[in-house]
């Protein structure tokens, strides 16, 4: 297991160097000058843009600027955002804001995908697949910005149930409304997976040759059905988990949620090159340790993996 | 569709003209009496710095926390003092001598004294400092020793010098400012709050004050303030100067996005915010008993490349300009007047038929154009992408080009500041949309920027020695009346050689709760921060 850990580290280096990379060339080959961006509406004074320029490097050639990037991001010296903000103070601030809002949308989604999942498999074709079919095509056509401001709209400004925006009202309270509208356009995915996989599953050989030596179904379908029908699932569960800061980056923006998510948002649109290199390096730290993560559990539901 | 440069959001003036909509909805943002709870749809603030800050969203609190030495008298438009006693030019407008009301202080217990503002404006107009109103100073006799020329990539030095030459302290209450050149006008800059004096122990040390700014206005930090939190006021009681507001605390709520703020004051956690540009045309039904109208401080302009040879005859121009509906345009910008100058409609100086080439005549245009020989090519129209409207307008734009002079036009999306970059270095191909709103209420701040040809927002990249001579001679005018009529004969030399083409004056509209009553002038706009309690 330990060998298996570590080759899957080391393969990561070198991957996180290109995906590094590639993200800083993006950032880089963004047209406008990002000091532009800052200054916003007003023309900025040439000693204040030389200072500005100078302080962030923005004049050195780009592997000059990405190679001090990752020097920053290795030393842990983060330094000011080109707003002056610090980023090792950002980075304390969003963190736990982004994990509390992913944890939640994720606990939502996957409990209610696997639920409608589950229950529509063993019972396809019943009035609750039908309705379940039906509601996840609505949700995955719904684009997510329209969903956001619809559920800030009726839930916040009409019912007045949940806050519209902020953290001011705590956890879970505050988080609520993001994390229900995020597990709602990822829970169609979850339960139509979760369902068709346990269609495939029970209708394999091996459950016919369960049925044939007289097992019994419930035994079937908790033992033999559904460790290999979750297979499936639980690698979306880890790309879902991998792929929460893309999503906290649009739910964090409309509801004013101050976490990484907001944090690349801002990063992007002033082009700060250096903000979303390191913000990439942690969404794919995050990435490699929830497939470090992913495959072990897979050798735990199965066994045939274990060793590949 | 501002998009390029231009348009400094109201800065210390928060637009202006007349208001609409009694108020009587159910908002109640905010906690006891007299508490007003003001949202910005902006990123939250990284620190307070009036003197580093020269946007809206900043300049708003630093309003609140900091006096200037003049202000903006909201009934008559008339500047009246504030900090200042007296300011005084001399015969030729180039030293101005500026006397302080004795008594004020800081809000640490340190008095106000001349020696504050001579180190603050010192402190910044030193290139090294890299704050953002280092620019202001520029008019000042010895700013150029406080900046030298930085190579690129180099990291401004401290200059041995670290004194402006003009800035003088005379005794405890007196300074004097000597510019380069005479400026009639300097007086008026003064209400900047980009000039605000800062104590002496946070002058030694402004990073370890960022975010707990001592301030010298009306309000005060009320407790700790940390990245991303609200900024709760609270009256200062040691406050001894005019105008202080009437509201007892002051929370600014930094909403990134704009919807979302418009949102939070729908449910009612706010009692004051902008109107976003998606709501135009919904936010009189969505809150029909709280919401107010100014008409803004800026104009809007479709600019002409001086780099683009084709574009050189000014009759060409006027052909351009008499082929838009500007009407019909202004309706579908929402809440807009058409411009038939270039300045702001709230400045004294602004004539509203000052130009001779604004009215929508189609045949008239294809006249002119014949007489400028025609145009060799499509015309090129540029918008930004990052704003919703961009394309929108610029087809609208185009459609009225094409159809009333037979042209054909083609578009361009890019990113704003990908487009004032391609500008400034004379590389844009086409017309371009900019807009303009001035630090400081005078019609010389619109002219000089845009049209002067080292001016710093010459979004056209406009040269006309005639029209700058006729500046220098304003600049040069003690009499603000006379003043004001040289100015208004730069604006007509403008207005012939059309570099930027009139379109639009944009009104702005906000919502407020039912509790407040925000002030509304037609010289200082709609302010929240003087809202009247019910």
């Amino acid at each position: 297991m330990t060998r298996f850990v570590l080759r899957r580290v080391l393969a990561a280096i070198p991957i996180g160097l290109i995906v590094t990379l590639g993200v800083f060339a993006l950032v880089f080959a963004m047209p406008g000058d990002p000091l532009r961006e800052l200054a916003g509406d007003k023309p900025i004074p040439a000693a204040v843009l030389a200072a500005k320029r100078a302080q962030f490097h923005l004049d050195d050639p780009f592997i000059v600027q990405y190679l001090l990037s990752m020097k920053d991001i290795l030393t842990g010296h983060f330094g000011s955002t080109f707003a002056g903000a610090d980023i090792a103070d950002q980075l304390r601030l969003r963190i736990p804001v982004t994990l509390k809002l992913a944890t939640l949308s994720l606990a939502l989604q996957w409990i209610a995908g696997l639920l409608f999942g589950l229950y529509a498999g063993f019972r396809r074709n019943g009035v609750i697949d039908r309705m379940l079919l039906l509601s996840t095509l609505v949700v995955l056509a719904v684009p997510g910005l329209v969903l956001y401001f619809a559920g800030q709209y009726v839930f916040g400004v009409q019912l007045k149930w949940l806050p519209v925006s902020g953290v001011a009202d705590g956890y879970p309270i505050s988080y609520l409304l993001p994390a229900v509208c995020i597990a709602i356009t990822g829970f169609a995915g979850m339960a139509r997976l979760t369902r068709t996989s346990i269609v495939d599953t029970a209708n394999a050989d091996f459950v016919k040759t369960g049925r044939a030596k007289g097992l019994g179904e419930q035994r079937i379908l908790w033992r033999h059905v559904l460790p290999n029908a979750l297979l499936p699932v639980v690698t979306l569960m880890g790309i879902d988990f991998a792929g929460i800061f893309a999503g906290a980056v649009l739910a964090e923006s409309i509801f004013n949620l101050p976490g990484l998510g907001q944090f690349m948002f801002q990063a992007i649109k002033l082009k700060e090159g250096g903000v979303v290199v390191l913000l990439s390096t942690l969404a794919f730290l995050m990435f490699i340790l929830i497939n470090l993560l992913v495959d072990i559990v897979y050798g735990a539901i199965d066994p045939r993996v274990r060793n590949v | 569709m501002t998009g390029v440069l231009g348009v400094t959001l109201g800065l210390a003036l928060v637009l202006s003209s007349c208001g609409d909509g009694k108020s009587s909805g159910d908002n109640a943002g905010g906690g006891g009496a007299k508490s007003v709870v003001i949202a910005i749809a902006a990123d939250p603030l990284e620190y307070i710095n009036p003197l580093n800050e020269n946007g809206s969203p900043g300049i708003q609190v630093a309003q609140a926390m900091f006096a200037p030495l003049v202000t903006t008298d909201p009934s008559s438009g008339k500047t009246v003092n504030v900090m200042a006693e007296s300011v005084t030019p001399d015969k030729t407008s180039q030293t101005w001598t500026i006397k302080l009301k004795p008594g004020n202080s800081f809000q640490n217990g340190q008095p106000l004294t001349a020696k504050d503002y001579v180190d603050s404006w010192n402190l910044t107009a030193q290139g090294s400092t890299a704050w953002k109103n280092n620019g202001f100073f520029s008019k000042v006799e010895g700013y150029d020793a406080l900046n030298p020329e930085t190579p690129d990539g180099a990291t401004p030095k401290p200059t041995a010098v670290k004194t402006l030459s003009g800035l003088k302290q005379i005794d405890e209450m007196t300074f004097s400012v000597k510019l380069k050149v005479p400026f009639s006008q300097f007086g008026l800059t003064l209400q900047y709050l980009g000039l605000a004096p800062l104590p002496e122990e946070v002058r030694k040390n402004p990073d370890a004050y960022k975010r707990k700014p001592i301030g010298n206005g009306a309000y005060k930090l009320d407790g700790t303030w940390n990245a991303g939190e609200d900024i709760k006021l609270a009256k200062w009681d040691g406050y001894k100067g005019p105008n202080a507001p009437d509201a007892d605390s002051i929370t600014y709520r930094y909403i990134p996005n704009a919807d979302t703020a418009y949102n939070e004051f729908l449910a009612g956690t706010v009692d004051f915010v902008d109107v976003p540009p998606t709501k135009v045309k919904t936010f009189k039904t969505d809150a029909p008993d709280g919401w107010v109208t100014a008409e803004s401080s800026g104009a809007n302009y479709l600019t002409i490349p001086a780099w683009d040879a084709r574009f050189k005859n000014p009759k060409l121009r006027h052909a351009f300009s008499m082929a838009i509906d500007r009407k019909a345009f202004a309706d579908l910008v929402g809440l807009s007047t058409p411009s038939k100058g270039l300045i702001g409609p709230d400045i004294n100086g602004y004539r509203d038929n000052a130009c001779k080439y604004c009215d929508f005549d189609a045949a008239k245009a294809k006249q002119l154009l014949q007489e400028a020989g025609g145009f060799s090519g499509p015309v090129n129209i540029n918008y930004n992408t990052t704003s919703a409207t961009g394309q929108i307008f610029a087809e609208a734009i185009g459609n009225m080009i094409r159809q009333n002079l037979g042209l054909e036009v083609k578009y361009t999306g890019k990113q704003g500041s990908e487009i004032t970059e391609l500008a400034d270095t004379r590389k844009l191909d086409g017309l371009r949309f900019s807009g303009w709103g001035h630090d400081y209420p005078s019609i010389e701040d619109y002219l000089t920027p845009m049209f002067k040809s080292t001016g710093d927002a010459n979004f056209a990249g406009y040269n006309n020695p005639a029209l700058d001579k006729v500046l220098a001679q304003g600049d040069a005018e003690p009499d603000q009346e006379q003043a004001i009529k040289l100015y208004q004969q730069a604006e007509d030399i403008a207005l012939e050689d059309m570099p930027l083409i009139p379109l639009y004056a944009k009104q702005n509209a906000y919502l407020h709760s039912a509790k407040i009553e925000p002030r509304v002038s037609k010289y200082t706009g709609v302010q929240a921060l003087y809202s009247t309690f019910k």
